[in-house]
């Protein structure tokens, strides 16, 4: 794929030699293979630092909040979603936020590409859609599409939403026929097969809130896992604390999630937490014809009451 | 120094002999990778692993323990009071820890076992601990213990060291608790003390010379504290770090904890729960007041503790022991050993 | 919340909903008695429980 590096460096040149933003967001290589840092730049020198590559993971909506000045921010087509909610939830004001819009062809499954190996991978190298991957007992050469991140594979807004300035030409859309076949797959289980799944879900999860803070639109000054008068949740490893923190979290993403991934990319024990927000994602859906982040001038569904909102589960 | 031969053939059953008289702790397999685990029932620690996710920290500081509980019920006598839990701290062994857990076990013990404070909880686990310690062979492309104070193959802080020879291990009994393990397993196959120390200096010189990454620690003892806490590029560090708690949980040496009452009708529980230096409420007056408030000075505090505050108040080099978990678990990318070089080559700018 | 809990394998039976007005206390005591005799009949809960001990 064409990364779009050399416009959106180009781009972020000219942005802060004009001085029309103070810093630009971007992410830089990183120390080991298969990384890649968010970084800060402020001077049109620096920008031989930013790279954009399919190690790209992270969400950098995430790092846009209580910046001072105006700042310009690299935005796949799920972050641009996210920056949306940021502006309709009055975390950011659009006029302080130059977008630098990148379409995008999806995110590695770094983890996927890791348990090919049984030793640490040493050497990653993207060529196209050619992955080159070494460690040091062998070598795999891969195709991109089939390690694309589970929410890219399933993605519909490669695009950015908005933008003020593109990096390289839009790429085609894809249609599924479902959009969430991994939420009816669960579905489809009964009662006690469900509480099993998500009980092995969150069997190795550690607390250390990595997903919650990967995640750009997680942003309460005091989450509820803090809040101690009262407390709502156990700081402990008690298994039903730990699933209360996850289900109540996609819980307050509801109707806000874009599915960017950011959240398992995240997470140090490689946990799909997902599969919480997915259903709520199929649900704001179906029920009120909703995904985040596509309108500037809509609130999201449970920020917003109408006459028509489905109420046939109220008695 | 004694050496022992143990066929890979007799490990399993002298491990099961073990149980008699030891609980069993070791990597297990878990879906994404090695986790150090308490071995119930018939399970056998996976000797073959490479890195564990998660240190061997969780074996004498559990990331959830029950310290005191009280009955609150007023008809009761002694209600109100707090009485320490039964806990079990009969004999138990960690198999095939690493070198560098077991010293950063040693790193932890400066700390909750001093001559003012001895921390009960985790000083009565780690006297039942019997640490059989597993040289690396093949370290991985994260483990970059040699400068940071252990290696492949040290034997600091373990009790037995066993070296992976194909079709058998090669066991040196450090202390009379390595004996005693041994002894427990039924391993007794002696081997000759001074070809035996051949071969085992043979294997970590070749381990040794396979690790790949290395930082510098020469200098950090001589900076000025003020000068390093001072210094400008820890806004540049701290921009990306999203302050989970993923350093600080994956570490061997972090050792901050929290402290809970969970009360539920008539009964309270007081829990110790790990916690984190990257959470906002870490140093949450009761005030209000937060004198580390903003994300910079939190990441700036990790590494000053790890690499600069301990080098200074212990005198034992850095509190990193080189495994290489953060680096390869932080979300962001933030790599000490990049901060710990940066820190190491630091001169103040009049 | 009722979808994503039972998604999560709580049985949906054991979460309802109602407009309930402070006036409307007949009401109340129906869609009380429903919920009850709809919950008895699954049986005590056992997920999501905190185990305190």
């Amino acid at each position: 794929m064409n990364t779009c590096i050399d416009k959106i460096r180009e781009i972020a040149s000219r942005l802060l030699e004009n001085k029309e933003v103070e810093k630009v967001i971007g992410f830089t290589n990183g120390t080991i293979p298969m990384a890649t840092s968010p970084i800060v730049i402020n001077s049109e020198q620096d920008v031989s630092k930013l790279v954009f590559n399919s190690s790209c993971g992270l969400n950098l909506a995430n790092y846009i909040r209580n910046q001072k000045g105006k700042i310009a921010v690299i935005a796949k087509g799920c972050d641009s979603r996210n920056i949306i909610t940021h502006i309709v939830e009055n975390q950011a004001q659009r006029d302080q936020i130059h977008i630098i819009g990148v379409p995008c062809n999806g995110m590695i499954n770094k983890k996927k590409i890791q348990a090919l190996f049984d030793d640490d991978i040493i050497e990653f190298i993207e060529d196209g859609d050619t992955l080159k991957v070494k460690s040091s007992t062998k070598e795999e050469t891969l195709n991109k599409t089939d390690y694309l991140r589970d929410n890219c594979s399933l993605c519909l807004h490669k695009n950015p939403i908005i933008y003020d300035d593109l990096a390289g030409d839009l790429v085609d859309e894809q249609t599924l026929d479902n959009a969430y076949p991994d939420v009816d797959k669960i579905e489809a289980l009964d009662s006690n097969e469900k509480w099993q799944h998500f009980q092995e879900l969150t069997q190795s999860c550690i607390r250390c809130y990595a997903c919650k803070n990967a995640c750009p639109i997680c942003y309460c000054p005091t989450c509820f896992v803090d809040e101690t008068s009262p407390q709502w949740v156990g700081k402990g490893q008690e298994k039903t604390d730990v699933d209360t923190f996850h289900f109540l979290r996609a819980f307050h993403c509801a109707g806000r999630c874009t599915d960017c991934g950011a959240c398992v990319e995240a997470c140090p024990m490689d946990i799909n937490v997902r599969d919480f927000t997915r259903k709520l994602n199929k649900d704001s859906f179906e029920m009120f014809g909703w995904e985040a982040g596509l309108d500037i001038t809509k609130r999201p569904p449970l920020d917003a009451y109408s006459p028509d909102d489905p109420n046939d589960f109220i008695k | 120094m004694k050496f022992i031969t143990i066929d890979k053939k007799d490990w399993a059953k002298g491990i099961e002999k073990s149980r008699e008289t030891y609980r069993l702790f070791g990597p297990v397999k878990e879906k994404n990778g090695f986790l150090i685990k308490s071995l119930d029932n018939d399970t056998l620690p996976d000797m073959e692993y490479t890195d564990s996710v998660m240190s061997a920290k969780s074996v004498m500081f559990p990331q959830s323990e029950k310290m005191l509980n009280a009955s609150l019920d007023e008809s009761q006598e002694g209600h109100h009071i707090m009485n320490r839990v039964d806990s079990d701290y009969s004999p138990q062994a960690v198999l095939g820890i690493r070198p560098f857990d077991a010293k950063a076990v040693q790193l932890v013990k400066l700390n909750f076992d001093t001559k003012d404070y001895r921390d009960p909880y985790w000083c009565d686990a780690y006297e039942a601990t019997t640490f059989i310690g597993l040289g690396i062979n093949k370290p991985g492309f994260y483990d970059f213990s040699t400068t940071a104070g252990s290696g492949p193959f040290e034997e600091d802080g373990l009790d037995v060291l066993l070296a992976d020879m194909d079709d058998k291990y090669l066991a040196k009994i450090l202390t009379d608790k390595g004996q005693a393990y041994v002894d427990a397993c039924g391993f007794k196959t002696g081997a000759d003390e001074k070809e035996s120390q051949i071969l085992l200096d043979v294997l970590k010189k070749e381990a040794e010379n396979n690790i790949a990454s290395q930082i510098n620690t020469d200098q950090l003892k001589d900076k000025a504290i003020l000068d390093l806490h001072d210094a400008p590029f820890w806004d540049d560090v701290a921009f990306s770090c999203i302050n989970c708690g993923t350093c600080t949980y994956v570490c061997p040496t972090c050792w901050c904890f929290d402290i809970q009452d969970e009360t539920k009708r008539k009964s309270t529980t007081r829990f110790r729960n790990w916690d984190t230096c990257m959470s906002s409420l870490f140093t949450l007056h009761t005030t209000g007041h937060n004198p580390r408030d903003s994300k910079t000075q939190r990441v700036k505090q990790r590494f000053m503790h790890k690499l600069k505050y301990f080098v200074d108040k212990y005198d034992q080099g850095t509190m990193c022991v080189g495994c290489g978990r953060c680096v390869k678990s932080c979300p962001v990318n933030i790599d000490i050993r990049e901060v710990c070089n940066t820190m190491n080559a630091y001169e103040k700018q009049e | 919340m009722g979808n994503l809990l039972e998604h999560m394998g709580v049985e949906r039976d054991r979460v309802h909903f109602s407009w309930i007005s402070s006036a409307e206390a007949t009401k109340f005591v129906d869609v009380v008695k429903d919920i009850t005799a709809k919950v008895r009949a699954i049986g005590p809960n056992t997920k999501l429980v905190k185990d305190y001990s």
